[in-house]
């Protein structure tokens, strides 16, 4: 299993009023006092993710910039948009001009700005509207004739905020995933190395060398593994125990990827 | 020695010491106009060195560097380096608003592209120096700033001749930044040469 650090800086754009500000407030917790934000037109919050795959875990952070102002005022939006590494355009589906806006103005100032970036468009305030409204059927036609994602929003309610910022991150790191090498099919190993191997994983993955030895260890006695002639059975049993440490140490997805990942090997060692 | 200690109190105190050394020179009643004049001559010299002693006592005191922010020019915090506490600070937005307002000042003042180099406030400065592909900004809480004002144009510059290039490629893979930490530390151990 690999550990990458990845840092990517995201913008949301879109007309004044379709709900930008409060898309992020309902996703970051804020600690930056609002008042200060107005005067200086840009608002920087950040939020970390997590993306796994078989054996790649990606911690994304996401810094997330949020403009200030409206159309009129490019030269300060042009300075905080320099850099951006991914954009989310949101529009307001109960005003139909924002949604025709996102391709004809945003879109386009995004082009010109950091050229073509990993981009997902937004029809906010499903509270509102309904979603088979023309507003949203256009914007999710305009996605499709892009290749852009789309999604139906709301600040309000919550509905398709995480989702929004989860499917950017997805894109972020595809190059990423994309370049790491797919888990080799080796030629299968005994189970003694096997378990060998899980250890190891388990210990680097886990941290504390000690502690995690010890975890090891009391989960190897409890499920009766003869560490120097294991049967598959009391190591298939020993697994759910160490996942069940990771869930607390790690993740819960990653613990279940890792799971998933070492009964495999179990399963496909000779042994 | 003090960290904080001005210069003006140094000077403030040479001063005072020769003040009253002149002051013994024309109470005591000499002999003669010669010895007169060499006493003076002394206290002068005395007073000379003095002030040019302590002057490099307060040169060789090292400024203290609080913080650094290496970032890039759009605002992404690449290192951060402290020796405060700040549990409830996040550098990252930090990092991030420090180059909001460097893009407000810039956007609103200055038609030219000028950068804003320098945040003052009543007990620490923030020193900023722009590079082509980063950005150094550094707290300092001392009152001798100027000093620290050419070792960051000097440490910026080396990091960019350095790994400029790589920073401006940089796709956000933390494993892809190379190792900064060398100039940095050097930097924020307040002597910063090259
Ligand atoms: N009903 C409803 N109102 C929303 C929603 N999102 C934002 N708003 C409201 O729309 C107004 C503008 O929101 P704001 O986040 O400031 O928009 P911004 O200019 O794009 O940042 C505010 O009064 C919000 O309360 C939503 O999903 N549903
Ligand atoms: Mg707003």
């Amino acid at each position: 299993m690999e550990l990458r650090e990845i840092l990517k800086k995201i913008v949301l754009l879109g007309d004044g009023g379709v709900g930008k500000t409060s898309l992020i407030a309902r996703y970051v917790v804020n600690k930056f006092d609002d008042k200060y934000i107005a005067t200086i037109g840009t608002k920087v919050s950040k939020k970390d993710i997590q993306v796994v795959k078989p054996n790649l875990i990606v911690n994304l952070r996401m810094m997330i910039w949020d403009i200030l102002g409206q159309k009129e005022y490019s030269k300060i939006r042009t300075s905080s948009l320099s850099g951006a590494q991914g954009v989310i355009l949101v529009a307001d589906l109960s005003r139909p001009e924002t949604v025709n806006n996102l391709q004809s103005f945003w879109l386009k100032e995004v082009q010109q700005v950091v050229g073509k970036v990993p981009t997902v468009m937004v029809g906010n305030k499903t509270d509102m509207v309904d979603k088979g409204s023309m507003a949203a059927t256009i914007l999710e036609s305009t996605g499709q004739k892009l290749g852009i994602p789309t999604l139906l929003s709301s600040a309000k309610t919550g509905e398709n905020v995480e989702e929004m910022f989860l499917t950017l991150g997805d894109i972020l790191v595809a190059d990423v995933v994309a370049a790491q090498p797919r888990a080799k099919e080796k030629a299968p190993q005994t189970l003694a190395e096997v378990v060998d191997f899980i250890i190891q994983d388990f210990c680097a993955q886990y941290g504390d060398l000690e502690k995690a030895m010890l975890i090891v260890q009391h989960q190897f006695e409890d499920a009766g593994v003869d560490i120097r002639r294991p049967s598959k059975e009391a190591v298939l049993q020993a697994l759910d125990g160490l996942a069940k440490a990771e869930e607390l140490s790690l993740t819960k997805s990653v613990a279940r990827v890792n799971l998933e990942e070492r009964q495999r090997m179990v399963i496909l060692s000779k042994g | 020695m003090e960290q904080d200690i001005r210069i003006e109190t140094l000077i403030i105190m040479s001063v005072a010491i020769f003040a009253v050394l002149a002051v013994v020179a024309f109470v005591v009643p000499f002999e003669d106009q010669e010895t007169k004049l060499f006493f003076i001559a002394v206290v002068a010299a005395l007073t000379g060195i003095n002030v040019v002693g302590l002057f490099m006592v307060w040169r060789s005191s090292p400024t203290i560097v609080d913080e650094v922010f290496l970032m890039t020019p759009t605002g992404m915090l690449l290192k951060h380096y402290t020796r405060r506490l700040r549990p409830d600070q996040d550098e990252d937005i930090l990092a991030g608003m420090l180059t909001a307002v460097q893009n407000f000042i810039r956007d609103s003042f200055d038609e030219a592209g000028g950068r804003l180099n320098e945040i003052r406030f009543e007990n620490y400065d923030i020193l900023i120096s722009h590079g082509k592909s980063i950005v150094i900004a550094a707290i300092i809480s001392t009152k001798k700033p100027e000093r620290l004002r050419d070792q960051l144009k000097t440490a910026t510059a080396d990091l960019e001749a350095e790994f400029g290039d790589r920073i401006a490629k940089w796709t956000g893979d933390k494993k892809d930044l190379g190792d900064v930490d060398v100039i940095m530390k050097r930097f924020l151990s307040g002597k910063y040469r090259r």
